[in-house]
């Protein structure tokens, strides 16, 4: 009885160790002490053996519990979709950095494009704005024609001997337009004088004024309307119910205006614009020609005054506002 | 984790991508759950992912992803607490007289052998996963899990006990005596 109650008590403490002389964690003396216990007790044996067998068959249920091949694919997928994101994300950082500043230069190189055009329009109208002023004031306003065309030879000697040639080029290059007066007009307090042909035709009057530059250009690009087959240039503008088109000689701005519609008058200027841009170039290629110096039969314009400067920049002084044409008969 | 070139994924991938299925096998036994196992292998990969710069190739990669995938585990610790059957344990004697006979388990279903640990309580389930199909040591284990060794010992103790009733319970449904005889059989000898 004493001998079992020692074995009883020895099984017991080798039992205690059981689990972990399982898993190999057991000290080298302490495991050897289960060795030699084992070799002499079946039952220790016996319970070894059990758990032994419980553990592989644990081991072998887990083993052959299936894998779907989903998670192993969506895995790597997910670690593969998150390298290009991360860099994506980076990258769309740096690409927000980057458009902003094109986006920066961009528009700084269109709000001086817009500026300049603004400034470009601004000075295309302020120059057309004289057309139609002159135009209004001396032909409409004041009536400065007859009803009967007045003699060819009386026009050439009003205009003078500078402009005298460019009678037959507006008689010719307006077909069905009739040249009722033609004459340099001034305008009281300024330098600025202009040469003026009155037509009519079509039911209406129309102007054809050539006024000095006096060193201004007309700015080019998208402000012109038309290049036409001669590469001249043609500004348009609707200003006080009048429709003008003019283009720039070496020396002057030539206006056509009227109250015909736009595409009448572009076309009438285009037809105009070579032969009388020809005959400006062979008439006035001197400042001696000019009209400061051609004035001896000027009409006085008491209208619009407007001065022309030697920059871009035009100020308009005063004057009265321009107003609207009416359409005139025959007569 | 940005800008980390590609080399360096397909490392990670070489030596965690192999681990797979020992990680997912063991989520699924604790989370009863295909859709969460998945979900938890996917963010123990990624983190692992997020960490391979801390991680030094040639040590023990497997464990060192348990280690991940249990700490990720652990924001589901309550609710697999709520779920799991608490299970109290028998008495040294009732111990004793089954775990004196070996068990004649070759008869016994896969199935059933995982259905017999998935009754035992997920805190001593994880400790005998780890410790008999993983084969961690002591001391891995009480890492991955942050508890004392002493703790990794009794509870792989308890633990193996519970598998052992539930599955000398198991053995009784087949007919099978927990003592190695099949019931049939020791009526007829």
């Amino acid at each position: 009885m004493n001998t079992l109650s020692f074995d009883s008590k020895r099984c017991e403490r080798i039992r205690q160790h059981l689990d972990s002389y399982l898993s190999n964690e057991l000290l080298v003396e302490t495991a050897s002490e289960v060795v030699r216990h084992l070799e002499t007790c079946d039952a220790c044996s016996r319970d070894l053996e059990s758990r032994m067998r419980v553990r592989e068959a644990l081991q072998r249920a887990v083993a052959n519990r299936s894998v779907p091949d989903s998670v192993r694919a969506r895995v790597v997928r997910t670690l593969r979709d998150s390298q290009p994101r991360s860099f994506f994300r980076a990258s769309a950082a740096r690409w927000a950095l980057g458009l902003a500043g094109i986006a920066l230069i961009l528009l700084s190189l269109f709000a001086a494009q817009w500026l300049s055009l603004r400034r470009g329009e601004q000075l295309v109208a302020s120059i057309l704005k004289l057309g139609v002023s002159d135009h209004v004031i001396c032909a409409i306003k004041d009536h400065n024609y007859p009803e009967v065309a007045n003699p060819p030879d009386q026009i050439r000697q009003k205009l003078g001997v500078q402009h005298a040639a460019l009678l037959q080029v507006v008689q010719d290059r307006l077909p069905g337009f009739e040249v009722l007066e033609g004459h340099i007009c001034t305008i009281p307090g300024s330098n600025r004088k202009y040469v003026h042909f009155i037509t009519r035709g079509q039911g209406t009057i129309l102007s054809v004024i050539l006024t000095e530059r006096d060193g201004v250009n007309l700015p080019r690009g998208k402000l012109l309307t038309s290049t036409g087959s001669t590469g001249i240039g043609l500004y348009q503008g609707h200003l006080s119910g009048m429709e003008i088109a003019g283009f720039e000689s070496t020396q002057y701005f030539v206006f056509v205006v009227s109250d015909l519609s736009q595409n009448q008058v572009l076309q009438l200027a285009a037809g105009l614009a070579p032969a009388l841009n020809d005959a400006l170039r062979t008439t006035t290629h001197s400042k001696r020609s000019s009209l400061s110096e051609s004035s001896s039969a000027a009409i006085t314009n008491h209208g619009a005054s407007v001065h022309l400067t030697s920059t871009s920049s035009i100020a308009t002084r005063s004057g009265p506002s321009i107003m609207a044409a009416r359409m005139f008969p025959h007569g | 984790m940005f800008f980390r070139p590609k080399v360096q994924l397909e490392s990670f991938e070489q030596a965690a991508v192999p681990h797979l299925g020992d990680l997912y096998r063991m989520a699924s036994l604790l989370l009863q759950d295909r859709h969460e196992a998945e979900d938890l292998i996917q963010d123990t990969y990624l983190e692992a992912w997020k960490s391979f710069h801390r991680f030094e190739l040639g040590t023990n990669c497997r464990a060192w992803l348990f280690k991940i995938m249990f700490h990720r585990l652990h924001h589901f610790r309550r609710r697999i607490v709520k779920t799991s059957r608490l299970i109290t344990i028998d008495g040294p004697e009732g111990q004793a007289e089954i775990a004196a006979e070996p068990l004649v388990l070759q008869h016994i279903s896969d199935e059933s052998i995982l259905n017999a640990l998935e009754k035992v309580a997920v805190d001593f389930r994880e400790i005998v996963l780890l410790a008999d199909v993983e084969e961690f040591s002591y001391k891995e284990i009480a890492e991955m899990l942050k508890i004392p060794l002493g703790t990794v010992m009794s509870r792989l103790s308890r633990g193996r006990k519970l598998l052992r009733q539930e599955l000398a319970e198991v053995a009784r449904s087949y007919g099978i005596d927990p003592r190695g005889k099949q019931a049939g059989a020791a009526e007829t000898a």
